[in-house]
């Protein structure tokens, strides 16, 4: 993209890169809907389980399990990819268009979020937000498709919080192994067990909470339809013929209630893991501990140039 | 086909969503937040050199409006200068003019002074002239013929009368 040629919008090799990247953005979603149709069997009633699992590969410890949120997590990411080349397609400095003003908008509002809860020093961190944001998000909505919330699988949460504890645990070394250690014996000697079933208990709170929250709507949805339509038919079960059989109080309540358990619950766990991994990284650098050590290791060169001089 | 139970922990899949995040994280950073911070930066330039180019033409019209004001007060003063000094030179010529008128009338006087007094001598000589030629012609006539008492009188007034006629020719 150069300064000076503006894309040509109307341009024939324009329009069908946008298709292309709309296709890729709507395609991945598509195939895992035909792919849950095909392998979801016939059943009868209320079914409450986990992911469906596609393939199940032999491995050390466990045997590799493909199953529906790891590929519905992938789908997600292929429509994020998609939907990233879509809207920084065609940028320019000067003529903005709907779509660079939302790229533009995302990003400038995940900077400032970062900068707002990380501080200077986490500046470069939009990014990893934004993308457990975006991920989260959409893997929650995708429930909103028929496909299974990849969210509401343990493990992918389990996943994202492991890392966040490792970027945690990085952090928190900065300052030297063994002041970490005595860091946590600190106010007195009888807490290091507590401190430490602490430290291990962020990254699992994490994990449960998105996981727990998406899973119980998800049930909750399942079970909601069911539930009313066996209301249905035990108050409206007197109509005659066909109405008896049509399940009135499944209009409409079901969506209702959807729009809380899936759409703002699934925003309002992607923005609290974002947070909660913002606040967590950040508190974790022992600023004065890594002062003294980077100031030590200074002298300690110093003195050894002089020596080596 | 199968289900996993709800509560299923395996540590592949926990792998794999972590190097999905990762790998979604690289994505969002090459393919959004790449080119929108380039954009951006690109942006700011675009103005920076807006600005920058306002500031020069600025500071062009400025340097040309303060040419234009030092012309314009040289101009004034070049002016100014002419005016005065064309003011000088004009009462100098005119009380030249002046000076000259006045010695002309003076030379004029004089000359008309002078013109009258010649005159006057001129009629001063006509005028003893003239006594000489009555003086003559008198004693013509006195030695012509015996004078009584009214021939006597008669002369005089005759003579009186001859100058009185010769006075009112002149005249």
């Amino acid at each position: 993209m150069t300064e000076a040629a503006a894309p040509d919008v109307k341009s024939t090799r324009f329009r069908m890169t946008d298709y292309g990247y709309i296709a890729m953005m709507v395609l991945p979603l598509l195939a895992c809907m035909a792919l849950k149709v095909l392998f979801t069997p016939e059943t009868e009633g209320v079914h409450i389980a986990g992911a469906m699992i596609y393939l199940e590969i032999p491995a050390p410890v466990m045997p590799l399990i493909i199953s529906e949120s790891q590929v519905n997590s992938w789908a997600v990411i292929i429509s994020i990819l998609g939907l990233c080349l879509y809207l920084t397609h065609g940028l320019t400095a000067k003529a903005v268009c709907k779509r660079q003003l939302a790229a533009e908008w995302i990003v400038e509002k995940c900077r400032k979020l970062v900068h707002d809860n990380m501080g200077d020093y986490f500046s470069a961190w939009g990014p990893f937000i934004a993308a457990i944001m975006g991920l989260s998000a959409f893997s929650s909505l995708s429930c909103l498709i028929g496909l299974y919330a990849p969210t509401g699988d343990v493990n992918v949460t389990a996943g994202w919080a492991i890392l966040v504890f490792f970027l945690i645990m990085h952090y928190k070394f900065r300052g030297g192994l063994w002041n970490y250690f005595i860091g946590l014996f600190k106010p007195i000697p009888i807490f290091g067990p507590i401190n430490l079933i602490g430290e291990i208990a962020t990254p699992v709170s994490m994990a449960f909470r998105h996981y727990g929250n998406v899973l119980s709507g998800a049930v909750i949805s399942a079970l909601i339809g069911p539930a009313l339509g066996g209301l249905s038919k035990l108050v409206l079960g007197w109509l005659p013929g066909v109405l008896g059989d049509i399940p009135f109080l499944r209009i409409g309540l079901p969506a209702v209630l959807s729009i809380y358990f899936d759409v703002f619950s699934g925003l309002m766990q992607a923005f609290i893991f974002a947070m909660l991994t913002m606040l967590n990284v950040s508190g974790a650098v022992p600023w004065d501990d890594w002062n003294a050590k980077k100031e030590k290791r200074r002298q300690r060169k110093m003195k050894t140039e002089k020596t080596a001089a | 086909m199968q289900n996993l139970n709800v509560i299923s922990v395996n540590i592949w899949d926990i792998l794999i969503s972590l190097v999905n995040l990762l790998l979604l994280t690289l994505v969002v950073k090459k393919f959004l937040f790449k080119p929108v911070t380039k954009m951006l930066a690109q942006r700011r330039a675009a103005i920076d050199a807006d600005y920058e180019q306002a500031r020069v033409a600025w500071e062009e019209a400025e340097e040309s409006r303060q040419n234009y004001a030092a012309a314009m007060a040289a101009v004034k003063q070049t002016t100014d200068q002419m005016i005065a000094e064309a003011t000088r030179t004009a009462e100098h010529r005119s009380s030249e003019i002046v000076e000259e008128a006045r010695e002309k009338a003076t030379d004029i006087r004089r000359q008309a002074e002078a013109d009258a007094l010649l005159e006057r001598k001129k009629a001063e000589d006509d005028m003893r002239r003239e006594i000489a030629d009555v003086s003559t012609q008198l004693t013509g006539v006195l030695l012509k013929r015996e004078i009584n008492e009214d021939d006597h009188r008669k002369l005089i007034d005759s003579f009186l009368q001859e100058i009185g006629t010769d006075d009112d020719n002149d005249k």
